[in-house]
């Protein structure tokens, strides 16, 4: 059955595209339908003659015989249902001409659609690029992240060991892959750190990725001893090797090493997988080349991510059933190398998009309230002229136009008035990837692909045509039922009646109502940003700058030539002037890093050391605190004194303190970090809490750990100098002290600590603007839609306020009359608004801070506003109309 | 020899088995056909031809291709697609349907 109407559908499209291809050659058409009528009757005629007719006779007969030519052809057009279009071309033209001759009129009209269509298509653009456009990769619907699941049910990495035994044992995935993060020096030109990823060597046939230039990774290349083997990005082969066509089996340097490139990637391939969140897109990928004997490949060491791509056939349920048995089996084989048995798998599409798709989808929900406003306000407008045509309507029904054709003509009027605010509307929609990339979106991935393609041209079209039917319907609606004898009596002056003003209310209220809801959003995102910003960070941001470095150069790998060349820099940096305190780190609050060690306190360790809590790390040089200005509670801080010759030491914050020593003294308790074949550390000082994560997010557990201790000190390192300048003015000064030490080293992302903490709350001031934005140019709307109303029926009162003022009736007490029609309106519209907000600020839960969906004070703030607002659009046309004088307002007519 | 109006909704039917026994016809061509195999009996009005042919066109059941006739003129020929042989067939055993059941409702005593 399901088939059949398929099938008729799919007659009924050809048939459509028939007539319109007929259409578009009608001109021809006629021409072929004259012509072969013509021979018709021709041939006919001969016919007759050779038969011994006359002439005359002969074509009599012949078009006897032929019938009524003119209502054959006519009959030709009505099958071809050209009635039907040139129709509507009647109606465009009449509604262009109609448009035309209110000048006045339709440009409020158009602005208002461009504003509200306009609206619409950024951020419907925004929702396609980011979420509907598919995937880069093949199939993206059999790709899923596999994650180990830790004890608390969170997703894990996993170490390179276990996926090995993964990779053997599973029969779920065609392939399963794995990928890490990697921030090599690319030494071409300028040197340069990138944003790369280590991967194994399936891992873009995994994706289903071809390289355009050269080869994918072999597995011959995925070895220990041979994994120098890079493949570049289209735009980092276009950026630093001039597009080289020969580029394929070069060697280039990184890291003062070399590596040969094996391949290219299509430019239409741009990496979503990306492990740094502030480090731009992935443009390099080396080979993973681990092998289980290495260290950094046991289980436990958790800092890959792998990727499957499930057999055809085989859904989600089916693989995860496998990959838990195949997990519960490898806990039983190696209890202390897992907290828990158990994968977790996420799609590929909800672990890139999941989190980008519900403000995405709250903005689009935000922004058609936006559209609806400017709806109600055109059907407002369109009202009002109504009333001004309802005798032009009572003419033309008197001349014998049909109430369908009329509405028709009305809707066709509407539908083009909209397309006109569409066309308009797209101006600011084409600027919006721009306007939006520099607003900040915080950090929504594929904001490259947001343009104005087919889709939101499609959007767009058929947002206007239903903007031009829905506000036109009651108008139009409205005029049908002119009657015209009442009409064409009342003479060139309409008035309005009872049903005109109803829907006018009806109108009004939705428009305060609508507004109202994207108004308390707004206040409610508003007041979430003002509550984080007062989130005292643990630390203090103000004049800091920070500049990342990563040590590269053979000679490094010497660990007492690194920290001498890290002690030697900050000797230099703090002599600069302004300079109050210098110190380096691994990681930096709000930077963006998730470096976090396991936590084995001594005594306390559980029969599975990987049950035991963790902490994020710090390995910094002296000074760190005294930077940052991270408070010490007890204790001492690392001070130049600890170093690799001394007993090591480590610094804990007070959440550690709190979790593992509750009621006791931590300081001179011993603790081992990232395992338990580690040195004992003993806990020197106890410092404050800093938000690592976010703002929103309560600290963890944290430790501090002297660079000139820890058995691997990190070459990646932040500098943080506190300075009494601006930070900024401090960049060159900084930089040149670093190179003073050694002039090849690379120092990036130079910018105050300000700064991230910005960028952390990127998304929520993104959010923010925009719901905002939305509910000002709402409020904007609702208020000349309000004011128009006002206006309207003051002006339609004229009369009435002339003979109430003639008869005594103060000022005060006409202004009243008309203000609390207008008021009713507004506290009706307030109540429903109020009623929708309580049922739809749930959906800005997950983007509210220190404050409920329904907070009555924002609720109780934002309503007297729009109280205030709303009474001063009705009071303004109110107070205008006392000016009338009697005589005047009753001479009217 | 009087002439009779062909009976409602069947001057499709004619069309699709005049054009399916003779190929490729233009206007006239069909108009001929139709009243020389009825033997003079079935009269169309011969105009009514063209709108329902440009009906046939739109259901997509013929194509139409300009030609020359024999006596060299331009004309327009008409001919069948898959969609209208198999109207045909389903035309056909409607009005064999419809014919059968009027027989019996006479022939009944």
């Amino acid at each position: 059955m399901k088939r059949f109407d398929g099938g008729l559908f799919v007659n009924w499209l050809r048939e459509l595209a028939r007539r319109l291809s007929i259409l578009a050659r009608r001109r021809q058409f006629d021409a072929d339908l004259a012509e072969e009528m013509r021979l018709h009757l021709e041939m006919r005629q001969q016919e007759h003659l050779e038969s011994g007719m006359s002439a005359d006779d002969a074509r009599a007969a012949a078009r006897r015989g032929f019938g009524n030519l003119t209502a054959m052809q006519e009959k030709s057009h009505v099958v071809w249902g050209w009635e039907w279009f040139e129709n509507l071309g009647q109606d465009l033209r009449f509604g262009l001409r109609s448009l035309r001759n209110n000048p006045g009129f339709t440009t409020i009209a158009v602005l208002t659609l461009a504003l509200g269509i306009g609206a619409n298509t950024a951020i419907f653009s925004l929702v396609n690029g980011v979420l509907l456009r598919p995937l880069p990769y093949r199939e993206p619907g059999r790709l899923t992240m596999v994650w180990e699941q830790d004890d608390h049910g969170r997703p894990d990495n996993v170490g390179y060991a276990t996926y090995v035994d993964w990779k053997a044992q599973n029969k779920s995935f065609e392939d399963l892959a794995l990928y890490g993060s990697w921030q090599p020096v690319l030494q071409t030109g300028e040197a340069e750190q990138l944003n790369g990823l280590r991967v194994t060597n399936n891992y873009f046939r995994t994706l289903g990725i071809r390289p355009e230039l050269g080869r994918d990774f072999l597995p011959q290349d995925d070895n220990s001893a041979s994994n120098h083997v890079v493949i570049l990005s289209h735009a980092l082969w276009a950026r630093k090797f001039n597009s080289d066509p020969q580029i394929v089996g070069k060697s280039i340097a990184m890291n003062a090493t070399s590596y040969i490139v094996a391949g290219v990637l299509p430019a239409s391939y741009q990496s979503l997988m990306n492990q740094d969140p502030r480090g731009g897109t992935v443009e390099i990928w080396r080979v993973l080349g681990y092998d289980v004997s290495q260290p950094f490949a046991c289980r436990t060491c958790h800092h890959l991510v792998a990727i499957g791509r499930l057999r055809d056939g085989v859904n989600f349920a089916q693989a995860k059933a496998e990959m838990d048995t195949i997990s519960a089996a490898l806990v039983k084989a190696y209890p202390k190398e897992y907290s828990a048995p158990g994968v977790i798998l996420t799609p590929v599409r909800e672990q890139l998009l999941g989190e980008a798709s519900t403000p995405l989808y709250t903005l689009l929900g935000a922004v058609s309230f936006v559209l609806l406003v400017a709806c109600a306000n055109l059907a407002n407008l369109l009202l009002a002229r109504a009333t001004n045509r309802e005798r032009e309507i009572a003419v033309r029904t008197a001349l014998g136009a049909g109430r369908g054709r009329i509405v028709r003509q009305l809707l066709a009027e509407n539908c083009l008035l909209a397309l006109l605010g569409a066309l308009v509307g797209l101006i600011p929609a084409y600027a919006a990837p721009r306007v939006l990339a520099a607003v900040g979106t915080g950090g929504l991935p594929r904001l490259d692909g947001v343009q104005l393609d087919w889709r939101v041209l499609a959007f767009t079209f058929v947002a206007a045509l239903l903007t031009g039917i829905f506000s036109g319907l009651v108008p139009a609606y409205r005029l049908s039922k002119t009657d015209v004898n009442e009409s064409l009596k009342k003479g060139a002056r309409g008035s309005s009646s009872g049903a005109t003003r109803v829907w006018h209310g009806i109108l009004v209220v939705s428009e305060v109502a609508l507004s109202l809801t994207l108004l308390i959003g707004a206040g409610l995102l508003l007041r979430s940003l003002a509550g984080i910003l007062m989130v005292p960070p643990g630390f203090e941001p103000a004049h800091v700058l920070t500049l990342r470095t990563s040590v590269l150069g053979q000679r490094y790998d010497d660990n007492k030539v690194l920290r001498q060349y890290f002690t030697d820099a900050l000797e230099r940096l703090r002599v600069l002037p302004g300079v109050e305190a210098a110190a380096a780190a691994s990681q930096i609050p709000l930077g963006g890093n998730m470096d976090r060690y396991g936590f084995h306190p001594e005594g306390k360790i559980n029969a599975n050391p990987e049950l035991d809590e963790s902490a994020e790390r710090y390995c910094v040089t002296p000074g760190f605190l005294a930077a940052l200005r991270i408070p010490l509670f007890r204790g001492r801080d690392i001070a130049p004194g600890d170093t690799a010759d001394t007993s090591p030491v480590i610094l804990i914050n007070q959440a550690a303190a709190n979790r593992v020593w509750p009621g006791e003294d931590p300081l001179g308790k011993r603790v081992k970090v990232g395992g338990l074949d580690h040195p004992w550390l003993t806990v020197i000082g106890v410092v404050g809490d800093v938000h690592h994560v976010g703002l929103d997010a309560a600290p963890s557990m944290q430790m501090y750990i002297p660079h000139a201790q820890w058995p691997f000190p990190d070459g990646d390192m932040t500098f943080v100098i506190r300075t009494t300048r601006a930070p900024n003015t401090q960049a060159s000064a900084a930089r040149q002290a670093i190179h003073s030490v050694d002039a090849t080293q690379l120092v990036s992302r130079v910018m105050p600590l300000e700064e991230y903490v910005a960028l952390s709350v990127q998304g929520r001031r993104f959010a923010l603007i925009l719901i905002g934005a939305f509910a000002v140019i709402a409020l904007l709307l609702s208020v000349v839609g309000i004011y128009g109303v006002t206006a309207y029926t003051v002006a339609q009162r004229t009369r009435e306020i002339g003979i109430r003022m003639a008869m005594g009736a103060q000022h005060s007490e006409v202004t009243g009359l008309l203000l609390r029609e207008g008021m009713v309106l507004i506290g009706v519209g307030a109540v429903l608004g109020i009623a929708a907000s309580l049922v739809l600020t749930r959906f800005l839960a997950s983007m509210l801070f220190d404050v409920t969906p329904t907070d009555p004070k924002i609720f109780a703030l934002v309503v007297t506003l729009l109280i205030v607002v709303a009474a001063a659009a009705c009071w303004i046309p109110a107070h205008r109309a006392m000016r009338v004088d009697p005589m005047v307002a009753l001479r009217y007519e | 020899m009087p002439r009779d109006e062909i009976p409602p909704g069947t001057l499709y039917l004619l069309i699709l088995k005049t054009l399916a026994r003779a190929g490729e016809q233009h206007g006239f061509e069909i108009a001929n056909s139709i009243q020389r195999i009825s033997k003079e009996v079935l009269q169309v009005e011969e105009g009514s031809l063209y709108p329902a042919l440009q009906r046939m066109l739109i259901k997509g059941w013929v194509t139409a291709e300009w030609g020359t006739t024999a006596g060299n003129r331009r004309a327009r020929y008409y001919q069948l697609t898959a969609a209208g042989r198999k109207q045909l067939a389903v035309e056909m055993s409607q009005f064999e349907r419809v014919i059968g059941a009027i027989t019996r409702v006479i022939e009944a005593v």
